[in-house]
């Protein structure tokens, strides 16, 4: 129990007093009016007495009373209804509350720290009205009258005689039959008469003598003269005057007002209707008091005497003497099994064996015990049970015995009053608290169980507070369902005492917390807090929005794009892709587009990139870099995408959607007009704003929304959230088991239920940890997304790719068209585009003419240029030159960036040009992502934003075509045609390696061309009749090209960079290689191929720099022939037949290697066994191969296939051959021929002995750099037969290389030669 | 015929780790808006739990019967960390609900030792729960 004002010494004695009647004149009544009191309020204040009271006992013992305190009231004949002190009490109850602004006591219990208000005065009041206001019964006279004061006033005409009509009317309420009611302690009850005097109106001499008059009459004992007061003149004066009676006139002003009272209000829940077991009771009447057990005893038994004799001595506080005659009463009654009157002595007994000074006998609980139980069950009467129950609570509490009040206050709550059981289970909450190792939890409950209780009995205000109290001990402990429903209570109760802040907060906590009701019980919880806060923002539709809890926005995740939509495709006309927010983020592409825009930029600031670059970023999302703002461009809508999560398992319906921003504007010269720059928020002419009408979340879905703003001004914009408007859809749900406010029916609640509100966006940077102070502790990086600086117009290119192949066969030719439009009002220029991939396509070389400048006129025509040429020309070249450089392909130059050849470089505002395409399906089957980025810049130079990009993914897929495999080999012939100068053989394979069923039918050959700066193919050398070169599936062609080098003459003329292009054609058609698109894609291929070796190159030029001459050596196996293979394919498509080309490159480097025209697959390389020795020749490696030094120098034997000798005639055949030396280097090289047989092998001393070379056998030469030697040399035969000449080794070394050793150098073929005999 | 229960395990700071009804076929669902009854009832009987570990001399993890609140019972079992185990049922079985006590200790240990549970935290398995529905079945309502 909670700690009282009075102790429980004070409280007894006082509940407990003797009761005096009042019975006034009409006249006497009349003058107490005039103050507004009546003569029993009058005397109120004045009713406890200051002075000690001497009294003796019946063993005339003298006793002191200290403190004696008497009730006087006027007579009322009808016993107190029921419902009057019901009504009583509620309203003592709720007139009592917590003093605002009162400390709680913080009480530590375990790990709890809870606020609790230690007294409980609402309870208090109860208490005392509650005892004054008992009905009197025939079982006990404590509250009988013990005395009666008849008043009379001095003003009357015949006061004497009022007196005695005033004390016949005594007489006759209490000897009436007609009078049950009120209960007089004596038959001959004692009498006392005052004469009451206004000193204001009266005459005082009367009044005396009408006193004096009394005396004589009544004794002066039993007589009063009463002098009052009834001006009110001198109301007015400041003097405050301390006004007794103030306290006790509130309680008495409701005494007789009879309301009958509705049914309280509903339960939030149904269900918990049934807190408590047991069905309700019907009530009883309280004045029932009817002795259950039958026996009733009359007024003047004995066995009530000695009870009388009891009460008696406990009004005048003897506790001895009221101790012994209550126990003797009880027994008696007990023997009479008179169960009433024995519970009331028992219950006396106990209370007077408390009070008895001394305590010479412990306090029987046990007589109370019984008693409680006797008045309940026995004798059904609640009241005087409870009466019971707060006196020995209130005792046992004084003895620290909270544990037994507990357990007694819990027992009485029952069904009939939730007013007394809400007190009690609050009292029994705070004997838990106060307990000496305190039952925190216990509390907490029964402060839940007293709360709901004074919620029934309509105490608000308690209901919350006692709800509040208890949920410091539920909050944060994950007791989820009991958390929401004390939430839930708090929320309904503030709202109904209008406390809508706290309603609000509290239906919050319900909403925002992973709930686990069902999804009937959050739509009503939903619904409930929708009407409170509609409630809330009514009270002020002019303030801020107020912060909605739902749906939940996943800040971290918004993204915000720069720019328009993109436009849909539009017919043959399909946008480039751009960047938008449905592409995910990939951190792999958006680095390649990052290198991709650093190239670009490098290239424009002359290979360098400032130091102020920064990548574009059209779309910010977490991965982005956000630390710097955004640049965005007036009239190009910003979007943003807010990531939303409801929670609930209810949809929500968001309305009129839309974005929160303010925005700070700038004028025109950028400069900061103190008078301009202020914010602005809402104007649509600064920044207009996009609004969705109606936003649907389903339950527990997360979904996005996507919002725009349209910039109309220069400035710093601040996006700060959200606003909309919060509702759900009504009839998904049923209302079961709810409740509905007061005021509020179901029905109210329709679709339009919805409230304004916002949520910010508030995004936190990434963690910083780059400094130490920023490692050791946690501090986040600013996130500047949303705060986009809004900045002056800025061209805008949108480009559109028209014809533009989804599917290509593998280095098949399309031509394709792009338009480039300027959507926006300012020019553009400098338009670049760059790609990983600039083998994939061309806008054309310097040289190309742009034909055909429409893309609807350029169907079904080839797209190559091409010549129409005679028949007879076939085998043999037609040769043509170009230089690199006219195909953007220079020394230095980065062959990704390639500008777009704009007709006047500059694109005006509106204006939109198309240029031819050329793309060539790559190399590799498969599907590829090819990624370009355009780069333009305004020709007005813009301080903030430099240039633009755009961005567009081409995606190709491709299927196989062709395999080309080439080898160059020397040829044996010494001269060409004219006799002079190298050749060589190419020969060409070429696998139709197409599996496509239905697709391409077969391929022609139509063209080979070489491009090569000092070789070019001759002519054709026909190996097959297969003139057509045609390869149907799975075929395979072979061809075979001489190669000459090229006229020295042209070749000093031309610049390195000069291409010699040679064509050899199968058709009627010479398709110009040396020019667009052939040569393009040639140009492009070569140098992405010569990325891939230089890195080996320059590796090894690096280790042989020392040793110069090496590269020498290898330089003579070198070629740089390159062999295009032009093609066509029939495709039989939607039977209909297309013509489809394309072309292969062949990059050859090295004399008698294949090479390939599509990248061979690169086994893996297996580990290598870990070696445990150093490797020991180190040097070795650095040396050039065997055999490449076995290449330096080719030899030829020039001798008569036969030769016919008479051998009959001559036994000795000579027979003269011309060995030819032809160094292929560009160095000096010795040469060392010897022609002696080798000894090693008997074998061959056996073939070779037949035939021996005459002359000197031992040749030491010295051969300039692609010099050619002829030696001539005799060989001698004795025996027809056929013989292999070529037996002499050559060998060779670099003349200026000492340390090098000569090296055996390839031979020939065999050289066969038949001798015959004629 | 088979009552209703409703076991909890509470943690150190009373903070509810895990929370399982058990009702008899039939009645599943049927008194939706008692169950935050069920924790109110359970939250409190803790006082009773650790009032019975204080006087609690034999070392029993079992406490039989600690608290009676209308017409539930609420028994108790404390682990060797102070994990609560609590039952609320509505007819008396003192020998099954040791016994699954017992068994869903043994599960609980299991569990813990998981190093990714962080211990006293709220158990978010389902696993777990499976297993404890399973004992449930086993030792309560059959």
């Amino acid at each position: 129990m909670a700690q009282c004002v009075q102790s429980v010494q004070e409280l007894i004695p006082d509940s407990f007093v003797p009761c005096v009647a009042a019975l006034c004149s009409d006249e006497a009544e009349r003058l107490t009016r005039l103050n507004h009191l009546s003569f029993a309020e009058l005397l109120k204040p004045f009713s406890r007495l200051t002075s000690e009271v001497h009294m003796r006992d019946p063993n005339n013992q003298l006793h002191i009373i200290k403190n004696l305190k008497i009730a006087v009231s006027n007579i009322i004949t009808q016993p107190p209804q029921h419902g009057a002190i019901r009504k009583l009490l509620n309203d003592v109850v709720s007139g009592c509350q917590p003093a605002e602004g009162l400390v709680a006591n913080v009480i530590t219990a375990g790990d709890y720290d809870l606020n609790i208000s230690a007294t409980t005065p609402w309870f208090e009041s109860y208490r005392e009205t509650f005892l004054q206001s008992m009905p009197a019964s025939d079982h006990e006279f404590l509250n009988h009258y013990l005395a009666c004061m008849l008043v009379a006033s001095s003003g009357e005409a015949e006061p004497m005689e009022q007196f005695s009509k005033l004390s016949q009317e005594q007489h006759r309420i209490q000897h009436n039959n007609d009078y049950s009611y009120p209960k007089w302690f004596i038959p001959n009850t004692l009498k006392y008469y005052v004469l009451l005097h206004d000193m204001s109106a009266g005459d005082e001499q009367r009044a005396e003598s009408i006193y004096e008059e009394m005396k004589q009459k009544y004794g002066t004992q039993g007589c009063y003269l009463l002098k009052i007061n009834s001006r009110t003149s001198n109301r007015a004066s400041d003097e405050q005057i301390p006004d007794p009676w103030s306290q006790y006139l509130q309680k008495n002003s409701v005494q007789n007002q009879l309301i009958s009272r509705k049914g309280l209000s509903r339960s939030l829940f149904s269900a918990t209707k049934k807190w408590f077991s047991g069905s309700k009771v019907p009530e009883k009447s309280i004045n029932e008091l009817k002795n259950t057990s039958g026996l009733l005893y009359p007024p003047e038994a004995p066995e009530l005497q000695i009870r009388k004799m009891a009460d008696l001595c406990f009004l005048v506080q003897h506790y001895d003497l009221a101790y012994s005659c209550y126990h003797t009463a009880k027994k008696d009654f007990l023997n009479d099994q008179a169960m009433l009157y024995a519970a009331g002595a028992l219950e006396m007994a106990a209370v007077s064996a408390f009070l008895q000074p001394g305590a010479p006998r412990p306090y029987p609980a046990h007589y109370m015990d019984t008693a409680i139980q006797t008045y309940r069950d026995v004798c059904k009467n609640m009241v005087l049970a409870e009466r019971c129950v707060l006196l020995s609570a209130e005792i046992l509490k004084s003895q620290s015995k909270y544990s037994e009040a507990a357990a007694l206050l819990i027992r009485l709550t029952s069904e009939d009053s939730d007013l007394r059981s809400a007190l009690l289970l609050e009292q029994a909450a705070h004997c838990f608290i106060n307990m000496k190792s305190p039952m925190v939890r216990k509390y907490a409950f029964h402060m839940i169980l007293a709360g709901h209780r004074f919620s029934k009995a309509g105490q608000k205000k308690h209901a919350l507070r006692c709800y509040c109290q208890a949920m410091q001990v539920y909050k944060g402990k994950g007791w989820s369902l009991a958390e929401d429903h004390i939430n839930f209570t708090i929320g309904r109760q503030s709202y109904t005492l209008r406390q809508l802040d706290n309603a609000v907060s509290a239906f919050r906590h319900i909403l925002i917390n992973e709930s686990k009701q069902s999804a009937a019980q959050q739509g009503a919880f939903l619904r409930e807090y929708l009407y409170v806060y509609k409630n809330v923002s009514q009270l002020s539709p002019d303030g801020p929005f107020p912060q909605l809890p739902l749906p939940y926005i996943n800040s971290s995740a918004t993204r915000v794009f720069f720019g328009h939509d993109r436009r849909p495709a539009d017919g043959e006309k399909q946008a480039a892709t751009h960047v938008s927010l449905d592409q995910e983020y990939d951190s792999e592409s958006s680095q390649q587009w990052r290198e991709l825009e650093e190239q670009v930029v490098a290239v424009v600031n002359k290979g360098v990139i400032p130091s102020s670059f920064h990548p574009t970023q059209y779309c910010l999302n977490s991965y982005s870099d956000n630390s710097r703002f955004p640049l965005a461009v007036v009239e190009e809508p910003i979007t943003v995408e807010v990531a939303f999560r409801n929670p609930l398992k209810v949809p929500l319906l968001l309305t009129d959607l839309s974005l929160l921003w303010k925005f700070q504007p700038k004028d025109i010269n950028g400069k900061d007009n103190e008078e301009v720059r202020e914010l602005v928020t809402g104007e649509p002419e600064m920044i207009g704003t996009e609004v969705i009408s109606e936003f649907l979340i389903n339950n527990e879905e997360s979904k996005v929304a996507r919002l725009k703003l349209f910039p109309h001004h220069i400035g710093e914009l601040h996006i700060l959230g959200v606003v909309y408007n919060l509702g759900t859809i009504q009839g998904s749900l049923t209302m079961d088991g709810i409740g509905a406010l007061p005021g509020c029916h179901t029905g109210k609640y329709s679709l339009s239920m919805s409230v304004r509100g916002r949520q910010d966006l508030e995004i936190q940077g990434p963690r910083l940890n780059n400094t130490k102070e920023e490692k050791t502790s946690i501090t986040y990086g600013p996130d500047r997304r949303l705060d986009p600086i809004i900045t002056e117009e800025m061209p805008l290119l949108e480009v559109f790719f028209i014809h533009f192949p989804t599917e290509l066969l593998c280095g098949e030719i399309r031509k394709a068209y792009v338009e480039f439009a300027n959507v926006s009002k300012c020019p553009l220029t400098g338009l670049k585009v760059v790609s990983k991939r600039p083998e994939f396509f061309t806008f054309g070389g310097n040289t190309a003419v742009l034909t055909p400048l429409s893309p609807s006129a350029s169907e079904n025509c080839s797209a190559y240029k091409t010549v129409v040429t005679d028949s007879t020309s076939v085998c043999t070249a037609l040769t043509s030159s170009a230089s690199s450089v006219d195909f953007g392909i220079g020394i230095g130059s980065q062959p990704e960036v390639i500008p777009v050849p704009l007709p006047d470089t500059v694109l005006l505002p509106g204006a939109s040009v198309q240029l031819p395409m050329w793309l060539r399906g790559p190399d590799e089957e498969g599907v590829h992502e090819i990624n370009f980025l355009f780069y333009y810049e305004s020709v007005k130079k813009q301080p903030k934003i430099r240039h633009r990009i755009l961005r567009h993914t081409a995606v190709i897929c491709t299927s196989r075509s062709l395999n080309v495999k080439a080898t160059v080999c020397r040829s044996n012939s010494l001269e060409d045609e004219e006799g002079k100068g190298d050749n060589m053989l190419v020969f060409v394979d070429v696998e139709n390696t197409n599996t496509s069923e239905a697709g391409v039918k077969e391929f022609h050959i139509v063209q080979v061309s070489s491009s090569s700066k000092h070789w070019k193919l001759q002519k054709s050398v026909n190996l097959s009749e297969n003139k057509d070169a045609k390869l149907a599936s799975r075929e395979k062609g072979k061809f075979c090209f001489k190669v000459i080098r090229c006229n020295e003459r042209e070749g000093a003329t031309q610049s390195s960079e000069k291409y010699t292009f040679a064509d050899i054609i199968f058709g009627n058609e010479q398709i110009i290689s040396s020019a667009s698109p052939c040569a393009d894609f040639f140009y492009r291929s070569l140098s992405s191929e010569l990325k891939k070796p230089q890195t080996q190159l320059s590796m090894h030029t690096e280790k042989h720099s020392v040793e110069d001459a090496v590269s020498l050596i290898q330089k003579c196996n070198k070629v740089d022939l390159n062999i295009v293979i032009l093609w066509k394919a029939y495709v039989v498509e939607d039977s209909k037949q297309l013509i489809l080309e394309g072309q292969h490159h062949v990059i050859l480097h090295t004399i008698g290697k294949e090479a390939f025209s599509y990248p061979q697959k690169q086994e893996q390389p297996e580990m290598e066994p870990l070696k445990f020795f150093r490797p020991e020749n180190t040097t070795a490696t650095s040396r050039p191969s065997l055999e490449q030094l076995s290449n330096l120098i080719k030899t030829s034997l020039h001798y008569p296939e036969t030769f016919n000798h008479p051998f009959h005639q001559k036994s000795l055949c000579l027979v003269p051959v011309t060995l030819l030396l032809s160094n292929c280097s560009k160095a000096d090289v010795d040469v060392i021929v010897d022609l002696r047989h080798k000894t090693t092998s008997p074998e061959a001393l056996e073939i070779h002995g037949s035939f021996t070379w005459l002359g000197q056998t031992q040749y030491k030469l010295q051969l300039k750099g692609q010099e050619i030697l002829s030696l001539q040399l005799k060989a001698c035969f004795v025996h027809t037969g056929v013989y292999n000449l070529g037996t002499p080794r050559v060998f060779a070394k670099l003349s200026d290389q000492v340390t090098v050793f000569e090296t055996s150098q390839q031979n020939s073929m065999p050289a066969l030669i038949i001798i015959n005999n004629v | 015929m088979s009552g209703s229960f409703y076991f909890v395990i509470v943690g150190q700071q009373d903070n509810l780790v895990f929370e399982m009804e058990f009702l008899p076929a039939g009645k599943a669902e049927s008194k939706n808006g008692y169950r935050h009854l069920n924790q109110f009832i359970a939250h409190a009987a803790l006082d009773l739990v650790d009032e019975n570990m204080l006087e609690n001399c034999s070392n029993n993890m079992y406490l039989k019967t600690v608290d009676k609140f209308n017409e539930w019972f609420v028994s108790a079992f404390v682990t060797a960390g102070h994990m609560r185990f609590l039952m609320l049922h509505d007819i008396r079985r003192e020998d099954e609900i040791k016994n699954f006590f017992t068994d869903v200790y043994d599960l609980y240990i299991k569990f813990a030792m998981n190093p990714f549970y962080e211990p006293n935290s709220p158990i978010r398995s389902n696993a777990f729960e499976r297993k404890v529905q399973c004992l449930g079945k086993k030792h309560l309502l059959s």
